[in-house]
């Protein structure tokens, strides 16, 4: 554990106005692992993923103070090109949100913008990252068919592809299983574990037991603060908290 | 006994039945004015009718050169109208937050809408027709219909780029994309529907515009083509208005009411049709 951590918050707060989402948190997230960040609704879970790539600042016009530091390079510093971030991070919402039109193109969308204008090479990383997915097999035949045709389950695989695509460090997942049932929820949970060394996963969850199966390590968050976090069998087995203790336990939240 | 008439399931009943009174009233009143002016025209309307010059004061002959100089002016117009007003709405709803600023440039655009369009073409006669000496022609004409179609593009637009669904600009984002590629590459393509559709109705509101026009565009006879933007124009609703006024002829009176009735129709209707075809392809 010697290695310097992927991702890396040092005592980040995120306010709203007046009101404060996230405070003085800090957490370690080693490269290649899946990490997990529990808590209940409201706690700020969802800003912190959003604040990670700067679209809390963009659009809830939240403000950050502290550290986010990707392989050491402070994120909140001045000068950093949030399109270069963001295709270095890639971000999944909670309900499935693919872009209007055909598969390809929700696939393609971010790449074009990166540069990448070769029909063949689009073509290529198109069928790359839907196999990634898990999703090649099901949509192959249909690539230019609306992507909102797909079922919930399927959406949220391709934007889980959509965010790959763009060959990403790093991919903050916000509760991506929130709307789908057990059967597609455990392929997006087959998908992340297969995928582990290739990036680093942070994914959000309300689902106690879905963190404690995918997971390498896990932080709890309650109200805005950081309650304990460390390897996903210590935190399940014997937290040091008792609030930790009550929550992975479901007496409340 | 009173509690008793007013059931929830007779309430259901008067309800629906008062309803459908009123859309029926509404689209018999529409049909009405659509077989009043048909039935008198559609008579008169032949192939020469389209596709000549008026004769004799508009007695005799045809109506093709008004024709194509009320399709110039109002396409002319709206084309004008667009830019502007596709880009002040995507200005008010995408790059300012709501503030003092975004609410005097909305009323100010109310406002706009609020002029009568005989004021307009007053303020067109004086704006483009003396000071920038462009004369009575189509460009004037058409200059003034973009002003008086302005706010409802603004209007319209605005709209269609508020009802896209913030998620997307966030998708947009996160896949690396600037704000402005944002909006070309998403918002705009998503809210082009509910746009275009301001546009048409912008079309419909400017074919049919008389006032604006009589001082902007002239009212004139063409007797030919118009060879530049420069020529004056005489557009359907005026040279109707003239034929009727004078008592020149009620025949071609109501025979150009009803091309410009079926102009306007057919407008709205290949307008439509094209935007299912788009929207069935976008998805």
């Amino acid at each position: 554990m010697t290695t310097e951590p992927k991702l890396d918050i040092v005592s980040l707060n995120i306010r709203y106005g007046e009101k404060a989402a996230l405070r003085n948190l800090s957490l370690s997230i080693p490269s290649g692992s899946i990490y997990a960040v529990i808590g209940p609704s409201g706690s700020g879970k969802t800003s912190l993923l959003r604040s990670i790539t700067l679209l809390s600042v963009e659009l809830d016009q939240a403000r950050l103070s502290g550290k986010i530091l990707l392989d050491g390079r402070d994120v909140l510093a001045a000068g950093v090109d949030r399109a270069t971030l963001r295709r270095k991070v890639g971000l999944v919402m909670a309900t499935p949100q693919p872009l209007p039109g055909s598969i390809h193109h929700n696939l393609t969308f971010g790449p074009r913008l990166a540069g990448q204008t070769q029909r063949q090479e689009l073509d290529a990383l198109v069928e790359a990252a839907l196999r990634s997915a898990d999703l090649w097999a099901e949509v192959k035949e249909r690539l230019n068919g609306p992507a909102s045709a797909l079922s919930g389950g399927q959406q949220q695989r391709l934007c889980i592809a959509r965010a790959i695509a763009l060959s990403p460090e790093v991919i903050l997942l916000d509760e991506p299983c929130s709307g789908l049932d057990p059967i597609s929820t455990a392929k997006i949970e087959e998908m992340m574990r297969a995928l582990q060394t290739r990036f680093t996963w942070v994914i959000v969850t309300n689902n106690t037991k879905q963190a404690a199966r995918v997971s390498d390590r896990t932080a709890f968050v309650l109200s805005g603060e950081l309650i304990e976090d460390g390897p996903t069998s210590r935190i399940f087995t014997t937290p040091t908290d008792p609030r930790t203790t009550g929550y992975v336990e479901g007496r409340f939240g | 006994m009173s509690a008793r008439l007013f059931t929830p399931v007779r309430a259901q009943l008067v309800a629906r039945a008062v309803l459908w009174s009123m859309m029926s009233l509404a689209l018999g009143i529409l049909a009405l004015v659509l077989w009043f002016v048909l039935r008198r025209g559609l008579a008169h309307i032949d192939w020469a009718f389209v596709s000549t010059a008026p004769l004799d004061s508009g007695r005799g002959g045809g109506i093709f050169p008004i024709l194509v100089g009320t399709l110039e002016v109002t396409l002319l117009g709206v084309a004008t109208a667009a830019p502007l007003g596709i880009g002040t709405a995507i200005y008010l709803a995408e790059y300012t937050k709501e503030g003092r600023l975004t609410r005097a440039i909305r009323f100010g655009s109310e406002c706009l809408a609020g002029v009568p369009s005989i004021i307009i073409g007053l303020f067109g006669f004086v704006l483009f027709v003396t000071t920038l000496r462009l004369g009575w022609s189509i460009l004037a004409g058409a200059l003034t219909l973009a002003l008086m179609t302005l706010p409802l593009v603004i209007r319209t637009s605005e709209e269609a780029l508020k009802s896209v669904p913030t998620a997307y600009r966030e998708v947009a984002l996160s896949l690396g994309a600037s704000k402005w590629q944002t909006m070309l590459g998403v918002v705009l393509p998503a809210a082009l529907p509910g746009i275009f559709t301001g546009l048409i109705l912008g079309l419909g509101r400017a074919i049919g515009e008389t006032a604006a026009l009589i001082f902007t565009a002239g009212s004139s006879l063409p007797h030919q083509l118009p060879r530049s933007l420069l020529d004056g124009t005489r557009t359907l609703s005026i040279h109707f208005y003239q034929l009727a006024r004078e008592g020149i002829s009620a025949d071609h009176a109501y025979a150009t009411a009803a091309v410009l009735v079926l102009a306007i129709s057919f407008i709205n209707l290949s307008s439509s049709f094209a935007m299912h075809r788009f929207m069935r392809r976008y998805g």
